[in-house]
């Protein structure tokens, strides 16, 4: 048995011995063992070095608000930092190290900041990285060069960089009512609630329900109250209408009653089962919530109050108590309050000396002097400890005779041996979700804490969290809470009777004894009572201006212990009451939430992605995919030693002589179907779409209301009532979006509905001067010649005994068709033009000469309709109705819309036969040095095999007349000058001769 | 000339979906994953004020009485039918040509239909731990009391939407686009992995 | 947050695509008054408390809420369809089980 394990007592199983290291040291633990308490068994007194002066320290605490005992788990290459011991569950094979030392946690030579201590003093790091405002350093490199080695000096744990494999997970959940908290007050609420057939959810950020059943000591229904919690756990689990959350930090409170908890599924494992998430996010829905939080001890402010050996006393009675460990052989206690009495007697009768009981007050009562009678404790009322000392553990302290009115010292210094010393700054309700959720918490003078005032939300406080301290109290709010919230009526049942120590929960207004040395209030950030009164003295009179200079409460602890200290300690620099300086707003999350669990499923190979029907063909053939939005499209189909520049001038060169085919799946379709449907494309679109033939197609363009362009694409008249809208693939959502705005918000008496169909249709566009030929050959049940089929005509056939809806239309200049499928054929019928294509050399292509295509036919995109642009912009005013209105058509024609000096779509070519690149900037004068006077910008830009040259659409200013005229190609990011031609964005078969045919 | 007869349709699925028991099944399976591969599946739309009169046109033509209240449905035999939306109903035939059977009774007075029998993907779950799974993916309530048998939702997983039908006690049919079915099986089969799932 | 749909019932609001002011009144398609329309396009109120807003459940049933809101809580006063009349057509969101 190692040196500090009590014999007897505590949850943990003396039987099952747990191997872990360390730094690198073996040790062993028991189940039910967290890091610290094993460590501490094994006489481990340094945990850690802290933030800024590297000052050894030991454990403070046994719960969450642990401030000096961070530690690096290490599972593989992954590791996570800053994590507290007190949180860490041992198992067989962990490992664990020490934060912020160099070389070891007991030799660092970062300890050295000691010595600069006035230097590292409140606000260091803002009066630093400032840099000198004057001087050979003002603003220099060199300057950058230190603050490099400063900012390594301080600091916490370091991250890794192994990606991590874990897997998380995110769930979602709703209940009647959430019990935050499993102490007795949560544990009968949760009862209370169950019991009224309400659905509960049980969550604690602990391993194990019970919070302070199950070190406390006391008796609940005659039995310990570790086992009346246990039994009353019980209850809960058999119930179909209560989730228990073990390990589960509900660490956020936002609108609606919606709570964000982190559950650790298996950190406490050696090994996960088989897809077993590591962590998971749960989004919890809850009726009404009860906040059965509880409270932290604090810490009580005075010169050596951070020496490895100091601890909340409390903290130690849980070791005692709840893992059969003591924090030492020779313990004294300094407290303001009657808690730290109880303490000192669980700990006497777990088998440690109490060698002092020292007691700011006068006044203490003689249920606090039996008390320490019965621990065997020197008490020492009117003292106050001054000094503590020891290296890396404690060895003994001095006190001094103390008046807590005044808060002066007198008399001589008394030195006391010890080797641990418990501390009680009285207690703070842990109020955050409150605060989170929008209380403002108020001061109570009596309790010395901010109690949480009238719930903003749908919540209910019960136990120590609304100020109650004692058990009894938190039993009969715990029931009265669960049954408020389950809607049931109040009981007038007996309550469980509890057995516990007498104690008057109310501290005395001590805070911080001032003497001769470093005091802390953050032990995380190393912040002292003098640099609380130094940001005092520098000017910063409000508590947020207060936290943000000195640091005080910002760690990953974010000021659980050192909150209401340093808000006393800054009152009484002000001179003004703590009520007045007030409390800073508790901001989710309230422990560390690991980002892996809020990305969840959100990344990698669980990312969303939209395929087409004909996706793995395309895989299967060669496409180099490429992503557009959430869709895969072939970008090229490349044949080996190809560039991608070789690709898709081939496959485009080879549709202008033979034919091509390309999937257009992804092009946005929607169903607009009723008796109004006509007449809305009329309202929707800039053209008239009510005077389109059934069995036609017509392009059309859409404004928005600001009478901008929109989106562009074909509608296709299928029926009387009945049109089959495309858009582009980017805006497809936007465009559906936008029509159900009219429909529904502004329109609602136009019969019209509008259905996403964009994954009913496989899509191949077939272009070229062999497309009719080819289709002429597989199509089935119409012809497809000039009479049955003309440009912008839809027929309905077959192709390899699947029905096809084939319209004749062209992006790409030549004769092409577009040959819809039902999705589920989409393959069958791709690969039967292929066959039928075989004869004439049919290739397949990709975005990269499709894009080619239409930069030759001048064709515009969403790179031209940026949201900037205007129809008249794009040359696309011949498109503008002057018949009808239509969504944009009054604001289009604003001054600004209309100016000779807008941008307008004109074509360019280089003249030196280089590359172009999109973004690049149009210029009249070269100055490659002093790039300046930008005309405007290229928005596309390809090698064109039409021309033979390489050639990109631009937006120019006053376009049109600069046709003809030569200009300049300015890109200093890319280092690409030279002359370029203007010219009409129709580079190609300007007349449509090809596709016309 | 006789008309071909159709080829299958290809499933968005295919390289994805492997039947056979995955996952952490040694501990059981608690979830069973499977495509339906309904043969209609349609969209009903009625104009404001012709709800019931669609309703009792899908009775007649499905036998389907589709009950009361907003997202009710009903889910029998290989036929299911459930409100999605404001006087929008999902109707599923496992057989092919059901958007014929309607053709000439949903008039332009009453409504409209849309077939998505291409376009949506139906995939099934099913098993003790189905709402489980079901609650990585949605933040609806899927408990039986919140989402009773025969009742469908419309909902999203980030970018995936979903009409989901409760077609038994612990079995769901959730409806995708097309283009998302592979995506959103990969990640329910990743989800299942945990409890033990088997393909059909 | 949550927004309650009169047809889903309660969603999160991850559902919901914020559509605006619902203050706005759209100018009669033909008119030529472009100040009418300078007010429907661009101008906002912004509110500091309760607002009418349009959503939609984008994520969901896809219908036009008119919600609401308030801007300093968050609170959600009320939803109801956008398109007048729908609900007492339908008549299917009252006895949503």
């Amino acid at each position: 048995m190692s040196p500090r394990r009590t014999e007897t007592g505590g949850r943990i199983d003396r039987l099952r011995t747990i191997r872990f290291t360390f730094d690198g040291a073996p040790y062993t633990g028991h189940a039910g063992d967290t890091l610290a308490s094993a460590l501490l068994a094994n006489g481990v007194t340094l945990f850690g070095r802290s933030f800024k002066y590297h000052r050894p320290r030991g454990l403070l605490a046994a719960g969450v608000e642990e401030p000096n005992a961070l530690v690096t788990v290490l599972r593989g290459e992954v590791r996570e930092p800053n994590i507290a011991a007190t949180m860490v569950e041992i198992y067989d094979g962990l490992v664990a190290v020490s934060q912020n030392r160099t070389p070891s946690l007991a030799w660092d030579i970062g300890a050295l900041n000691q010595l600069g201590g006035k230097i590292l003093s409140a606000g260091f790091y803002y009066k630093t990285f400032m840099g000198p405002v004057i001087g050979p350093l003002k603003g220099t490199r060199f300057w950058m060069f230190c603050e490099h080695f400063i900012r390594r000096a301080a600091g916490l744990g370091k991250a890794g960089t192994a990606p991590d494999p874990a897997r998380y997970e995110r769930m979602n959940a709703f209940c009647d009512v959430l019990v935050v908290g499993s102490g007795p007050a949560g544990l009968m609420a949760a009862k209370a609630a169950a019991d009224q057939g309400a659905r509960v959810i049980l969550a604690d950020l602990e391993a194990h329900f019970g919070g302070s059943a199950n070190w406390s000591g006391e008796t609940i229904d005659g039995m310990s109250a570790a086992d009346w919690a246990q039994r009353t756990v019980a209850q809960l689990g058999g119930n179909d209408n209560v989730r228990l959350l073990p390990r589960t930090t509900v660490w956020g409170y936002y609108d609606g009653n919606t709570l964000a908890a982190l559950e650790r599924v298996t950190d406490h494992k050696e090994v996960a089962a088989k897809g077993e998430p590591r962590q998971r996010y749960w989004a919890i829905r809850a009726g009404t919530v009860v906040l059965a939080t509880g409270s932290f001890e604090r810490p009580l402010v005075f010169p050596g109050n951070d020496r490895p050996g100091v601890m909340l006393a409390h903290a130690a009675e849980r070791y005692a108590n709840e893992y059969g460990v003591l924090s030492g052989q020779r313990i004294a206690l300094f407290t303001n309050n009657d808690s730290a009495y109880r303490s000192a007697v669980a700990l006497k009768k777990a088998g440690a000396a109490i060698v002092a009981i020292i007691d700011v007050r006068s006044d203490v009562s003689n249920e606090m002097r039996r008390l320490a009678s019965d621990a065997e404790a020197e008490l020492l009322a009117d003292h106050a400890v001054v000094a503590t000392e020891g290296g890396k553990a404690l060895t003994g302290l001095k006190v001094q005779r103390f008046d807590a009115m005044s808060g002066a010292l007198s008399g001589d210094e008394r030195s006391i041996h010890a080797d641990s010393l418990l501390i009680s700054g009285g207690w703070s309700p842990t109020i955050h979700l409150a605060s989170q959720a929008g209380a403002k918490a108020e001061w109570d003078p009596a309790r010395q804490a901010f109690l949480p005032p009238k719930p903003t939300h749908r919540w209910i406080g019960a136990g120590a969290f609304t100020g109650s301290f004692s058990t009894a109290e938190a039993i009969a709010e715990g029931r009265a809470a669960g049954l408020q919230a389950a809607g049931g009526a109040e009981s007038s049942a007996p309550l469980p009777v509890v057995e516990a120590a007498p104690g008057n929960p109310d501290p005395a207004p001590v805070f911080e004894i001032k003497a001769k040395g470093k005091s802390f209030v953050d032990f995380q950030h190393d912040v002292t009572a003098e640099d609380v009164r130094l940001a005092h003295r520098e000017g910063f009179v409000s508590v947020e201006h207060l936290k943000r200079y000195t640091t005080l409460g910002m760690a990953t602890d974010q000021g659980k212990n050192s909150n209401v200290p340093g808000l006393a300690i800054m009152a009484e620099a002000l001179g003004k009451p703590i009520p007045e300086v007030g409390t800073t707003r508790f901001r989710p999350p309230y422990t560390a939430v690991s980002i892996g669990s809020l990305a969840a499923e959100r990344f990698g190979d669980l990312k969303p992605e939209r395929l087409t029907p004909m996706h793995d063909w395309h895989l299967a053939n060669g496409a180099r995919m490429y992503s557009a939005g959430l869709w895969y499209r072939p970008m090229i189909y490349g044949l080996a030693g190809e560039t991608v520049e070789q690709a898709y001038v081939r496959e485009a060169r080879a549709t202008r002589e033979s034919a091509g085919i390309v999937d257009v799946s992804t092009l946005g379709k929607i169903a607009v179907q009723g008796p109004d449907a006509a007449e809305f494309l009329d309202r929707v679109y800039t053209n008239m779409f009510s005077t389109l033939a059934v069995g036609k197609a017509r392009y059309g363009l859409m404004l928005r209301e600001d009478g901008l362009a929109f989106d562009d694409g074909t509608t296709w008249r299928l029926g009387e009532q009945e049109f089959l809208m495309t858009t582009t693939t980017a805006n497809a959502g936007k465009v559906m979006q936008h029509l159900e705005y009219f429909l529904d918000v502004i329109w609602p008496e136009l019969k019209v509905t509008v259905t996403s169909v964009t994954d009913e249709w496989a899509g191949a566009a077939i272009g070229g001067p062999n497309a009719r030929a080819i289709l002429a050959s597989c199509v089935t049940g119409t012809a497809v010649d000039n009479a049955a089929l003309p440009f912008m005509g839809i027929v309905q056939g077959r192709i390899a005994g699947v029905p096809v809806m084939i319209c004749r239309l062209s992006f790409s200049g030549e004769m092409a068709f577009e040959v819809y499928s039902g999705a589920g054929y989409g393959t069958h019928v791709w690969e039967a033009l292929i066959e039928a294509g075989k004869p004439f050399g049919l290739v397949t292509y990709g975005l990269e000469a499709l894009g080619t295509m239409r930069i030759e036919k001048g064709h515009v995109t969403g790179a031209e309709i940026d949201g900037r642009t205007t129809a008249r912009d794009l040359h696309l005013d011949w498109m503008l109705s002057k018949k009808k209105p239509f969504i944009g058509s009054a604001m289009m024609d604003r001054e600004g819309l209309i100016a000779p000096d807008r941008l307008e779509l004109v074509g360019l070519i280089a003249l030196d036969n280089r590359p172009l690149n999109g973004g690049g900037h149009i210029v009249e004068e070269l100055d490659e040095a002093n790039p300046h006077d930008s005309l405007g910008h290229i928005t596309a830009c390809c090698y064109s095999p039409a021309l033979g040259k390489y050639i990109a659409l631009a937006l120019v200013k006053g376009g049109k007349a600069r046709h003809g005229t030569r200009a300049f190609v300015s890109d200093p990011l890319r280092n690409r000058f030279g002359p370029v031609e203007i010219v009409s964005n129709h580079f190609y078969d300007p007349d449509g001769s090809r596709m016309h045919g | 000339m006789a008309e071909q007869p159709l080829p299958e349709r290809q499933s968005p699925l295919e390289p994805e979906y492997h039947p056979g028991s995955h996952g952490n099944f040694e501990h059981g399976v608690d979830v069973i994953l499977s495509e339906t591969r309904p043969g209609s599946i349609l969209q009903l739309a009625a104009w404001p004020g012709e709800e019931k009169r669609l309703i009792e046109i899908i009775r007649k033509v499905t036998g389907l009485a589709l009950p009361d209240g907003a997202g009710g449905g009903v889910s029998s035999g290989g036929r299911a039918a459930f409100g999605f939306a404001p006087g929008k109903f999902t109707v599923v035939d496992e057989a092919e040509g059901l958007a014929q059977a309607f053709a000439g009774s949903i008039t332009p007075a009453i409504g409209t239909l849309t077939d998505l029998s291409h376009g949506r993907t139906a995939i099934r779950i099913a098993g003790p731990k189905a709402e489980w799974v079901m609650a990585k993916f949605f933040a609806i309530d899927f408990a039986l009391p919140a989402f009773p048998l025969g009742a469908g939702r419309s909902t999203n997983h980030h970018d995936i939407f979903a009409q989901i039908q409760r077609s038994g006690a612990d079995q769901f049919d959730i409806y995708v686009f097309r283009s998302f079915a592979r995506s959103f099986w990969k990640a329910l089969c990743h989800a299942s992995e945990e409890v033990g799932y088997e393909v059909q | 947050m949550l927004i309650t749909c009169p047809y889903c019932g309660p969603r999160d609001v991850i559902e919901f695509t914020y559509q605006g002011d619902g203050n706005r009144e759209r100018p009669q398609p033909a008119s030529q008054d472009l100040d009418a329309w300078n007010a429907y396009v661009y101008d906002r109120l912004n509110p500091a408390g309760d607002h009418s807003e349009i959503w939609q459940h984008s994520g969901g049933c896809r219908a036009h809420l008119r919600v609401v809101r308030n801007t300093i809580t968050h609170e959600i006063l009320s939803t109801e369809f956008a398109r007048g009349g729908h609900k007492s057509a339908d008549n299917r969101a009252e006895d949503r089980p």
